[in-house]
């Protein structure tokens, strides 16, 4: 049993060490950062990433399989502000690869390099509901946020990858000569979006609506984290009819069913709009995520 | 190992002071977190009613009972280790060390050391803190074999983690100063652990495939083998402190599998669970039986009688949980088992159950049960569980 096990592992010392000098191994938690961790590192990294853009990245699960996608990463890049503390923990430790634990090269940690707004005041506990700590981490829907996560990316890449910072510095460049020529295309969307009252599922939109000026009446959820109640229908139902809030906005993962009661009493129509990238087929990378959004948000305002 | 009621006062007041230092660091935007590194301190309050119709079938006979108050102290002690404190207090045992290890965090080539005591890596929901179950009690053949809380062990794991075949793979060996508790009362002529061979030695192999993106399964394989005290007849007169138990080796090997579907959009409500686990407990029958007398040499009597298990026992169960919203799941479960207890005659026994979960942080589980041992009349069981978690949010268990 022993020789097993020192075979397997001097077999993982060797694949290791074999690697030397190949692609930086990316693996990132969302969607998000992996696309824009691709568009910095080319063909120079191999990118991949755990959560999907339809699904809950609260609630990922931890399955073994991510375990063994950590093993042999070099970078791995997460969202950070506790977003992803129900499940990363768990694959950090079964990956057991020192080179992206806390504290190595490799563990980058993306909220470092980004304003965090909502950081509550005060003390903090539950019965304010499922609350983040340290702060909103929904923070890739400003596209302010996307350019410093890139420059994260490059940064990083570069100093693991020295040999091919010019590269990467290029990328990023062109990453953000891409998101300025499309934000040029969305301003008129943008001016109708600003200052229209909007129903939000989640906090999750909170950046977004910095970004856009969208104002958000009211929340779906009574507390962060905490499914729609009766009490709290009947507060959104009251607030956009005071506000006369024309949408709703959710994340594809929610159950649609208690916005729909909702619009039935107030008429608002339900959007149902991708928070990451391929959360829909039309949000097929960062820079389209964001066009699309906007572009959804602005025609429902109208 | 049970300690005064007094000294648990001073733990819970001792903890209640570092909780609230923990508490009163917080607020500092700029700088670390957490500058003066205290430990994440959790607790876990395990609650049990039994409302079954012809009493209480809880060993004390309540009706209500705090099973188990559940404190944590958890921090990454040195560049090399992380340190897990697991105390249990509950009024059956008073104080206890459930759980206390050194897990390595840098040994190469993707191995994992563990060092002290924790829950065996056996099986499959042995390897689940009790109150992280979906039903209020381990399925009978872990509570039968190992203890209503599960086998624990005191020693050292290794585990690695491999996919030469493209799947998860992870192999874990234990070696264990026992397997399984000590039963009261039963002295044999030299400890069971005296020579190395009478160790708790284990091993187990996970696989896990993800068959698609919303289902994955798990089959894996478990085995331990120790010396275990079993007790001999004495004939009457005998004084107590003599050799009334005999070293035996007893080994189990086990057979466990899990299906889990969750599809990753609707995930928030809807998913399914089925698993499956056997057990084979297979015991020696000892070739010498020490004669009559007090532990050590010189004893010089005519052999007793073997009073010990002389035939292996065999059981499993099948365990079932389906999402019905976001907060609401319901369970079944089948248990059927050779009963160690009784000679190995047949016991089996069906539940159901509801579990609700408020939020992430409570719980709540309704269970109807019926257990029917061979030649006994059945049995009617309602439980209900509420169990809650504060301090830090942990990462939920796959
Ligand atoms: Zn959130």
């Amino acid at each position: 049993m022993l020789a097993r096990l020192f075979a397997t592992a001097a077999l993982l010392v060797g694949i290791a060490a074999g690697d030397a000098g190949a692609q930086l191994k990316v693996v990132t938690s969302t969607s998000d950062l992996y696309d824009i961790a691709r568009s910095v590192g080319g063909d120079r990294i191999k990118a991949s990433h755990i959560g999907e853009g339809f699904q809950d990245p609260h609630f990922i699960e931890a399955k073994p399989s991510f375990v063994i996608q950590l093993r042999n990463a070099d970078v791995w890049a997460f969202v950070g502000l506790d977003l992803e503390i129900g499940w990363m923990p768990l694959l950090l430790d079964g990956a057991r690869n020192q080179k992206i634990m806390m504290g190595g090269p490799g563990y980058l940690d993306v909220s470092k390099v980004v304003p965090v707004i909502d950081v509550p005041r005060g003390t903090v506990d539950r019965s304010q509901g499922d609350v983040h700590p340290l702060g909103n981490p929904h923070y890739w829907l400003d596209p302010e946020n996307g350019r410093r996560i890139a420059r994260l990316f490059r940064d990083k890449f570069s100093e693991l990858d020295p040999k091919n910072a010019a590269t990467y510095t290029a990328n990023e460049q062109a990453f953000e000569d891409r998101l300025n020529a499309a934000e040029k295309g969305w301003q008129a969307d943008l001016a109708a979006i600003k200052g229209k009252p909007v129903v939000a599922w989640h906090t999750s939109w909170r950046y977004f609506a910095e970004y856009t000026g969208m104002d958000i009446v009211a929340y779906m959820e009574p507390k962060p984290g905490v499914p729609p109640s009766p009490s709290q229908l009947m507060a959104v139902v009251a607030a956009v009819k005071r506000t006369g809030a024309k949408v709703i906005i959710m994340e594809p993962f929610y159950d649609r069913k208690l916005a729909d009661v909702v619009a039935r009493e107030t008429g608002v129509q339900v959007l149902i709009l991708p928070p990451s990238v391929g959360g829909t087929p039309a949000a097929a990378d960062y820079v389209k995520l964001m066009q699309y959004d906007i572009a959804q948000v602005a025609k429902a305002v109208k | 190992m049970p300690i005064m009621p007094r000294s648990i006062a001073a733990a819970l007041a001792a903890l209640a002071l570092l909780s609230a230092s923990a508490a009163a660091q917080q607020g500092g935007a700029q700088g670390p977190t957490n500058p003066r590194m205290l430990p994440d301190v959790s607790a876990v309050g395990d609650l049990v009613a039994d409302l079954s119709p012809k009493g209480s079938t809880q060993p004390d006979l309540s009706r209500f009972a705090v099973r188990e108050v559940e404190v944590a102290l958890q921090a990454v002690v040195d560049p090399y280790f992380r340190g897990d404190v697991f105390l249990g207090f509950s009024d059956a045992e008073g104080a206890s060390i459930e759980q206390a290890f050194l897990t390595t965090t840098a040994l190469p080539g993707g191995l994992q050391a563990r060092l002290g005591r924790f829950l065996m890596p056996f099986g499959k929901q042995n390897t689940t803190h009790r109150h992280d179950l979906h039903t209020v009690e381990y399925p009978y053949i872990i509570q039968r074999f190992f203890g209503s809380e599960g086998l624990k062990g005191t020693g050292a794991t290794l585990s690695d983690v491999f996919a030469p075949f493209g799947f998860y793979q992870e192999f874990m060996v234990s070696v264990t100063d026992r397997a399984g508790e000590r039963a009261e009362g039963l002295t044999p002529a030299a400890p069971a652990n005296r020579n190395l061979d009478g160790l708790g030695y284990s091993a187990r192999l996970r696989n896990y495939w993800d068959i698609s993106e919303a289902t994955n399964i798990e089959v894996s394989g478990s085995a331990i083998t120790s010396l275990r005290e079993q007790p001999l007849a004495l004939p009457a007169g005998a004084a107590s402190g003599d050799v009334n138990a005999v070293n035996v080796r007893q080994s189990v090997f086990a057979g466990d599998v899990t299906f889990r579907w969750r599809p990753l959009q609707q995930g928030l409500y809807k998913s399914l669970i089925l698993q499956a686990e056997v057990m084979h407990q297979a015991n020696d029958i000892p070739s010498v039986v020490p004669p009559l007398g007090r532990p050590g040499p010189g004893a010089s009597a005519p052999p007793l009688a073997y009073a010990g298990p002389t035939s292996g026992y065999t059981g499993g169960y099948v365990f079932g949980r389906w999402q019905l919203s976001r907060r609401l799941y319901a369970g079944a479960r089948y248990d059927a088992l050779q009963d160690p207890e009784a000679e190995g005659a047949r016991f089996t026994a069906g539940s159901a159950l509801l579990e609700w979960y408020p939020s992430e942080f409570s719980k709540l589980i309704a269970q109807y049960e019926r257990t029917s041992p061979s030649g006994g009349p059945a049995l009617d069981r309602i439980l209900l569980q509420a169990s809650f978690a504060i301090g830090p949010h942990k990462p939920h268990p796959f």
